[in-house]
């Protein structure tokens, strides 16, 4: 558990972070959102000492970081940024054995644990293992990063807007491994980024900066149901609300469950496990007013209506 | 290596150079014949004052000694004013090291004799001066290079800064660290041979003796020993830095 007790930043004379309180309970996805120069970075990097917090408290775990060296701290806690600083003239398996090196781990558990890593971020690694930072894509050197982050097998994640600097297609894929790796590992994560959907899609708690101040921290859906202001609501984005929140809901939440067999399907279908939105964009598409649902296996289970959609309590 | 791979990468050159200055420095003497074409009319055609291969032994020595005083002091300048608290000397440091590129050898040396007397010592002390500032400014350019996010991450994982220098730092701005020796040490092996002027032992003593006494034949194998050595120290370096650390893709 993260534990901030108005903390503030001073640079200068600019109050960059001002008095904020969080905590991040353990195996929570926290993810700070706000636009830049909202102190967002900097509240991360006061976590693992990377910048000194110049008032309040921070503790993990009950402990003050102050009273942890910082080294010991930082290789305690798993770091990803944007640019994901890999060390250029180190091999991939170089760059992710970093911490366990630090760590002093033996050669032998440091082998198993890059292949481990390797294969949780499905890099297979007879391919990648001794290839050089330059040779990968930006999507692989990001997986790579975050590989790193995780290789000491910390308690915490502190990520930086890791995807931030990925075409749209390749973030999507390493949000959802996040999201996956999340299921299997319950680690406690920070994660800052400036885009709603990312946050929408991966928290657990959005916490929404403005100023050096946290304006509000709520779930997802209670977010988008009750802005605090008009600033969340912009950064919510307007209009498109509606189809965010459409994007939180599964499809079998609001489907009418089939209770004979069906006969096989032609056509448009959609799967249980999709969001409302994808839903409704296929409905708009298909021009239809209803859409079967089939689980993973492509067998019917239900049907889902608009008017389930429209008619669905706020 | 095998053999092939050994052919290919070019490993042997420095080998061959410095074959061929030490085979030249040993056997220019017994070529008087050859050098007699040239100056039919002088008494002597082969330099007689010091063996080549003396003169050679102590030009190098200077160099070499020179080398590693500019070494030590200039990349130990660039790391410590890329240091958190050394950053204040930054500036200067820079001024300093761009500024002192566009004062000329000669003058160097003509600056140190008021000072240090004539001999080695000026010499010494002009070849360590004059090298140290391609070495400085190439440090600071080769760390200043380095990404700013890796040199986070590195911090980020919970690395010492003593760590980080000699685990990043140092390798990732080692190649363009050792460009700066290298042309240092080709300037030096130049600059010591003008040492001569001003009574320091090196191979520009059958330079000026020749230049002097007006025999070419004495200017030709100063020359000769002085360019063959210049070759060997380049090639030498041409093969250090391409075993630097590399990025993957020049492999």
């Amino acid at each position: 558990m993260i534990e901030l007790r108005n903390v503030s930043k001073l640079f200068g004379q600019t109050r960059a972070v001002d008095a904020i309180s969080l905590s991040v309970q353990t195996g929570e996805l926290c993810v700070l959102i706000g636009t830049s120069g909202c102190g967002k970075s900097t509240t991360l990097r006061m976590i693992n000492r990377l910048i000194a917090h110049s008032a309040g408290s921070i503790r993990i775990d009950g402990r003050d970081i102050e009273q942890i060296d910082p080294q010991q701290l930082r290789r305690g806690i798993g770091y990803a940024i944007q640019n994901t600083g890999l060390f250029p003239h180190w091999t991939v398996a170089r760059n992710i054995a970093v911490v366990p090196r630090l760590l002093g781990w033996p050669a032998a558990r440091i082998r198993r644990r890059v292949e481990e890593l390797l294969h949780l971020l499905d890099l297979a690694p007879a391919e990648f293992a001794a290839k050089y930072p330059s040779q990968l894509s930006g999507g692989q050197a990001q997986r790579v990063g975050v590989a790193r982050a995780l290789a000491g097998d910390p308690d915490i994640l502190l990520m930086d807007e890791p995807f931030g600097a990925l075409d749209p297609i390749t973030r999507e894929s390493l949000q959802n491994e996040l999201l996956r790796i999340q299921a299997q590992l319950r680690k406690t994560i920070v994660f800052v980024t400036h885009d709603m959907d990312e946050a929408l899609k991966l928290a657990n708690r959005i916490v929404v900066m403005d100023k050096g101040r946290i304006v509000q921290q709520d779930s997802p859906q209670a977010l988008l149901a009750k802005p605090a202001n008009a600033f969340v609501e912009n950064l919510l984005g307007g209009q498109e609300r509606g189809l965010k929140q459409a994007g939180l809901l599964r499809v079998a939440t609001l489907m009418q469950v089939l209770t004979t067999a069906a006969a096989p399907l032609a056509g448009p279908r959609i799967k249980a496990t999709d969001n409302l939105r994808q839903a409704l964009s296929l409905m708009l598409w298909h021009r239809c007013s209803s859409l079967p649902v089939v689980d993973e296996q492509g067998r019917q289970v239900g049907v889902l209506r608009l008017d389930a959609l429209l008619d669905r309590p706020r | 290596m095998s053999r092939r791979a050994l052919l290919r990468s070019d490993a042997w050159q420095p080998l061959l150079w410095l074959a061929l200055l030490l085979t030249a420095a040993l056997g220019l003497g017994e070529l008087d014949g050859l050098f007699r074409l040239l100056e039919p009319d002088s008494r002597t055609v082969i330099y007689g004052r010091a063996a080549f291969i003396d003169l050679l032994g102590s030009h190098l020595l200077l160099v070499a000694l020179a080398a590693c005083v500019s070494s030590l002091v200039g990349v130990g300048a660039a790391i410590m004013v890329t240091r958190r608290w050394g950053e204040d000397f930054l500036p200067l440091v820079s001024q300093v090291a761009s500024i002192g590129q566009t004062i000329p050898p000669v003058a160097v040396l003509a600056l140190a004799v008021p000072a240090l007397g004539f001999g080695n010592g000026p010499t010494l002390f002009a070849l360590i001066l004059y090298g140290l500032l391609p070495i400085l400014r190439n440090s600071l350019a080769g760390l200043r290079s380095i990404d700013p996010a890796v040199l986070e991450a590195a911090r980020g994982m919970g690395m010492a800064p003593l760590q980080v220098l000699c685990q990043v730092e140092l390798p990732l701005a080692l190649n363009v660290i050792l460009a700066g020796i290298r042309t240092s040490l080709t300037i030096n092996i130049a600059t010591a041979a003008i040492g001569s002027t001003i009574g320091a032992s090196t191979l520009g003593d059958p330079v000026i003796s020749g230049l002097v006494t007006g025999n070419t034949a004495f200017i030709l194998q100063g020359a000769i020993l002085i360019g063959l050595l210049a070759v060997a120290v380049d090639s030498l370096f041409e093969q250090l830095q391409r075993r630097a650390p590399g990025t993957g893709q020049a492999k």
